[in-house]
């Protein structure tokens, strides 16, 4: 079996989780058979310009520290083919100047003319990538399968979606023969606001990366430091967070808060802090690299997620496989298949508040939840994502 | 074997709501009154009344013991089942069974607490059925020799205990035996008990259907002198429920078990038939609980841990307090092996173990403040 994968990014250059999630996947899927990535060829240009710099810590996103190991490993002189355990095949879209959504235009215009090489099966990413899967499917009759990583409803956290985005999305939803979902969360999204029966839509959980599975234990003094990690933006409930910090302080005076990642309301959840928190209670980060991020992880007592929307939501695993206790929102993905995190609507910021507090006071929670919270983040590998994909490809 | 006693457990604990910390210097009461009515009241209909309906139909002979706990909730939400039980004792077919008022731990850490809470019991038992039993049983079976010095000390005549793996390799359960300290030792068939508590419904189960007929034929078929069947009392019609057939089981097993000159006893009559010819030694600690039938369900984790020594430090011995003891709450905070998770989840009200904690620590933190 070959399958042709319509990707958008890759490692070294990306700037979002999509990059790792076809990676990891297709790095895995490539054992068990034939695999064909496609990504848009960009040259140096790449979205939110981010990228475009040599190997240095400013390079880029939440997950820059996925890029040095990818990079590191192969050397300056690396070479695209000699590293990766798949075929990447470049698409030239013939751009000069980098705008995203003509880029993506062009990458899609693109597949008027692609031939596939024989693949039995075209998969593909997210609406960036829908379009292109459309015509190869029928350009040359083979099944087409879409990933739904997020939908412009999560992205847009219910304000303002896109319509011409999620026209796309529903295109692609219906024209798909099967659809995988990152989520039991995403498919009733799909099925409840895109409208796609849901025989068609399979579930599959994505994997924590490596390195985060083979972390040594940690101990469980109390440090008093709680964490947001993750882009600053209204999906991700910035907002919820410095509420529920402020509620905290309240109640058990001398927590310490973090704020790590950025994002389009970096500068207004800054104001919301300092008018909400006292002056040495908190700090910002910005953007943090792998080691950064692992040391925040297993330097604080408690993580917290209050997505309004989130899919999946990776971050979570990775802090649990730290060993680091999670708070999340139930519209979290990940969450419904975990026992071992406290949950809370998102804003319900009085509950946060509480386990926060809670984590921070009682060890005997805090510890439990973390030790609970390794094992069970061990189960979320990429090479079960894999097998499980694999047996979608394989269904009828 | 051509003698059954069939022992079961009456409990329900007082629940305790979520409790926020906000709360903490502010409310002083911790209990989950409605939950706690609710589920009084659904066990009563579904359980209690009906099964010792049939069970005095049709003959049904079983010693039981009632919690303290039980006792309280039943006279306040759902005093028909007390009414039932008075019934039971007065037929002849029961034998009224001691053990803590608080079906708490107090036997692992305190004597005089553990004694305290037995006289409570038992002055419970005498008070309302006119009662005095001879026979102990420990919370959950957890039990050891120190367990059984304590029991003798305080006048009891026999004591039931796990059939544990390790025990029965050595020992069949299907005698009885003498405890270090000189009484009675009574062990759990657990395979014969489970094949009613928890097989009986399973479709999965190569003997399903679990028939009357078909579970006095083993009985008779194995060797021994008794089968010591010890279960919860809400099996019948709790976790079995009516629709299940239990209750048909039920009705139509005394008939069977005298077709093959099976008796059924109590176990101050099993205790006058039967030599006690061998001697028991439980040095560690044993329960019937999960699979590892130790103390793991309720000190498993660190939570618990916590929890249980915030609980003996305050050592205030009110009604309170000593409600807080109940078992239950530590057994909510358990985080379990994979294999024992769904038994776990089916009893905790609050469905996770972390909540149950939370509410546990605060309503301790508001006591130790007053």
């Amino acid at each position: 079996m070959k399958v042709a994968v319509i990707g958008w990014e890759l490692p070294p250059f990306f700037s979002g989780g999509l990059g790792i999630h076809t990676f990891n996947l297709f790095s895995e899927l490539s054992k068990m058979i034939d695999v064909d990535v496609y990504v848009p060829h960009l040259g140096p240009l790449y979205p939110f310009n981010s990228i475009k710099s040599k190997a240095n810590n400013d390079l880029a996103g939440i997950y820059g520290y996925y890029q040095f190991k990818v990079w590191r490993k192969s050397g300056f002189n690396y070479s695209w083919q000699l590293y990766y355990p798949f075929n990447v095949r470049f698409v030239e879209i013939g751009a000069s100047e980098y705008n995203f959504y003509d880029a993506v235009e062009r990458y899609n215009r693109a597949f008027d003319k692609i031939d596939i090489n024989g693949a039995d099966i075209v998969h593909c990413h997210d609406w960036i990538t829908f379009r292109a899967g459309i015509k190869i499917k029928e350009r040359f009759r083979v099944p087409l399968i879409v990933t739904v990583h997020s939908t412009e409803m999560d992205r847009s956290g219910g304000f303002y979606p896109q319509k011409w985005i999620m026209d796309i999305e529903k295109d692609g939803m219906r024209e798909a023969d099967r659809i995988i979902a990152v989520s039991q969360y995403t498919k009733k999204m799909i099925v409840d606001t895109y409208g796609i029966p849901k025989e068609k839509i399979f579930v599959v959980h994505n994997g924590v990366g490596r390195h985060f599975l083979e972390l040594p234990p940690r101990n469980y003094h109390s440090t008093g430091r709680v964490l947001y990690f993750g882009r600053i933006t209204a999906q991700k409930g910035p907002e919820f967070f410095i509420e529920a910090a402020s509620k905290a302080i309240d109640m058990h005076p001398g927590i310490k808060f973090v704020i790590a990642g950025i994002g389009d309301l970096l500068n207004k959840t800054k104001e919301k802090a300092e008018s909400a928190l006292p002056h040495d209670s908190y700090r910002f980060t910005g953007f943090i690299d792998l080691n950064e991020a692992l040391n925040l992880y297993r330097s604080s007592d408690a993580f917290v997620l209050p997505a309004v929307s989130e899919p999946f939501g990776i971050t979570v695993l990775e802090s649990m496989s730290s060993g680091t206790p999670a708070i999340i929102s139930k519209t979290t993905g990940v969450g419904e298949s975990l026992r071992n995190v406290l949950k809370a609507d998102f804003w319900d910021t009085d509950m946060i508040a509480e386990y926060i507090v809670g984590i921070v006071k009682y060890s005997g929670l805090r510890s439990t939840l973390g030790m609970e919270g390794v094992l069970e983040s061990k189960q979320f590998t990429w090479k079960r994502a894999a097998d499980e994909t694999l047996k979608v490809y394989r269904s009828k | 074997m051509n003698t059954i006693a069939i022992f079961l457990e009456v409990h329900q604990p007082r629940r305790l709501r979520r409790y926020s910390m906000k709360e903490i210097g502010h409310s002083h009461s911790y209990f989950w009154d409605e939950k706690n009515y609710e589920i009084m009241q659904r066990v009563t209909k579904k359980c209690y009344v009906p099964a010792l309906k049939v069970f005095m139909e049709s003959g049904v002979k079983a010693s039981v013991s009632l919690s303290g706990t039980f006792m309280e909730q039943a006279k306040e939400y759902a005093p028909e089942s007390i009414d039932e039980f008075k019934s039971y004792f007065k037929s002849g077919l029961s034998e009224a069974v001691a053990e803590t008022y608080y079906h708490s731990l107090a036997s692992i850490w305190n004597e005089s607490e553990f004694a305290e809470q037995v006289k409570q019991q038992v002055s419970a038992l005498k008070r309302e059925f006119g009662v005095k039993p001879e026979s102990f049983r420990n919370t959950e079976l957890i039990y050891s020799d120190k367990i059984a010095d304590a029991v003798k000390s305080m006048g009891f005549k026999r004591v039931l205990a796990e059939g544990t793996d390790y025990i029965i390799s050595r020992h069949s359960p299907n005698y009885i035996y003498r405890a270090k300290s000189g009484i009675s030792l009574f062990l759990r068939n657990y395979r014969l008990s489970d094949d009613i508590s928890f097989r009986f419904s399973n479709w999965e189960w190569p003997e399903y259907p679990l028939t009357a007929d078909k579970y006095a034929r083993w009985i008779s078929e194995t060797p021994g002198n008794i089968a010591n069947l010890f279960m919860d009392f809400e099996t019948f019609g709790e976790h079995q429920v009516a629709e299940t057939g239990i209750f048909e089981f039920v009705r139509a097993l005394p008939k069977e078990l005298k077709g093959r000159g099976i008796e059924m006893v109590t176990l101050e009559e099993a205790d006058r038939m039967f030599e006690k010819s061998q001697t028991i030694s439980v040095p560690e600690i044993t329960s019937w609980a999960d699979t590892r039938r130790d103390l793991s369900p309720w000190l498993g984790n660190e939570m618990q841990k916590q929890a249980f020594s915030e609980l003996k430090r305050i050592d205030k011995k009110d009604h309170v307090w000593r409600s807080l003891q109940t078992s239950d709450h530590l057994y909510y905070m358990s985080t379990g092996t994979s294999q024992d998770i769904t038994v776990h989840e089916y009893f905790n009200p609050y469905k996770s173990p972390y909540y149950a904690f939370l509410s546990f620590m605060n309503v301790m933190q508001d006591i130790k403040m007053q």
